[in-house]
């Protein structure tokens, strides 16, 4: 970090350096610097408090992740075995009998066929 | 009480109940390894050792008390989270002064913006007191004002505070040939404005 100085000679000046010492003067009271140790620490407490309650121990973490990753393979069997069974309607509505309430409706009262088709179609 | 803090105050001969203190490398070393063990009374010994210091540090490069002390707070909470970062063989001292500086510049930007947006003035600080008493001082208190944070910095710890020119550029991560530059211009902007007080008075 050194390079030289090619500058002009530096020279204190008493006067300038003692009004500085005075602006620039420490507190000279012991109990001042006592009451700052304490606010210090008591910032550092409250930091680790703070740091902590975001900290999750290292055992929950695992636990957390098992839990998780098990939720996923959970969640994830049951969006695919949903997906089949949409599918699988799907390919029975486009594949099977274009209806079967005619047949239920006649086998459950005592109409006819026709009476029933007549019954599904009016809507009554 | 923890062992490091035992050590120093068993070969200080310090009663019961009396601070402790890290006088020599040695001891700090110590108090220094027993903090990143997670002893917190050791951390407060290096807290009591280094304070003055510190405060000397950020003074040096902010306007007023009130800001030296914030970055004091600031610097120490930095330094005990980082702690595990610093290698116990370095100067504590110097990597300490370092973060003080570091805070304190952050902390002169901040106000520099803050005071733009709200107040024209800086704060009026009690403990600047006698230095207000004076006209003179009144005057000069404005001049380190208006130079460059840096350069009131170099001169503040030059001449007050008694750093050498390598201990400053390690403090404010500068060349020493730039601290001693700053030097020479901080000083020859203030001796102009003792002058025309004088001529004035």
């Amino acid at each position: 970090m050194t390079t030289e100085y090619r500058g002009p000679e530096l020279v204190r000046d008493d006067d300038l350096t003692r009004e500085l010492r005075a602006i620039y003067a420490a507190p000279s009271d012991a109990s001042w610097w006592a009451a700052l140790e304490q606010r210090i620490t008591a910032r550092i407490d409250a930091a680790v408090i703070a740091d902590e309650w975001w900290t999750v121990p290292e055992r929950w973490m695992r636990v957390g992740l098992i839990a998780a990753g098990f939720a996923v393979i959970v969640a994830g069997a049951m969006i695919v075995r949903s997906q089949q069974r949409v599918t699988s309607m799907a390919y029975q509505t486009v594949v099977g009998p274009a209806s079967t309430d005619v047949p239920e409706v006649a086998v459950s009262g005592t109409m006819t066929e026709q009476q029933a088709r007549l019954r599904v179609l009016t809507g009554r | 009480m923890t062992a490091p803090a035992r050590a120093v105050r068993s070969r200080s001969l310090l009663p019961a109940g009396a601070r402790v203190v890290a006088e020599r490398p040695a001891d700090e070393r110590a108090l220094v390894l027993a903090a990143q063990r997670g002893e917190r009374e050791a951390f407060s010994a290096l807290v009591r050792t280094h304070e003055r210091r510190a405060y000397a540090v950020a003074r040096a490069i902010v306007v007023n008390h009130e800001d030296a002390e914030d970055a004091v707070q600031e610097a120490f909470l930095h330094a005990y989270r980082a702690l595990h970062r610093f290698l116990p063989d370095q100067a504590f001292g110097a990597w300490l002064h370092r973060i003080v500086a570091n805070a304190a510049l952050d902390i002169t930007r901040r106000r520099k913006v803050r005071d733009a947006d709200e107040l024209p003035e800086t704060v009026a600080s009690p403990f600047r007191d006698p230095a207000e008493s004076s006209e003179l001082r009144r005057r000069l208190q404005e001049a380190l004002e208006t130079l460059p944070a840096r350069q009131r910095a170099v001169i503040v710890l030059h001449d007050v505070e008694g750093f050498k020119h390598a201990e400053i550029g390690v403090t404010l991560g500068i060349p020493e040939g730039t601290a001693r530059s700053d030097l020479h211009y901080a000083r020859s902007q203030l001796r102009e404005v003792l002058g025309s007080v004088r001529s004035e008075l």
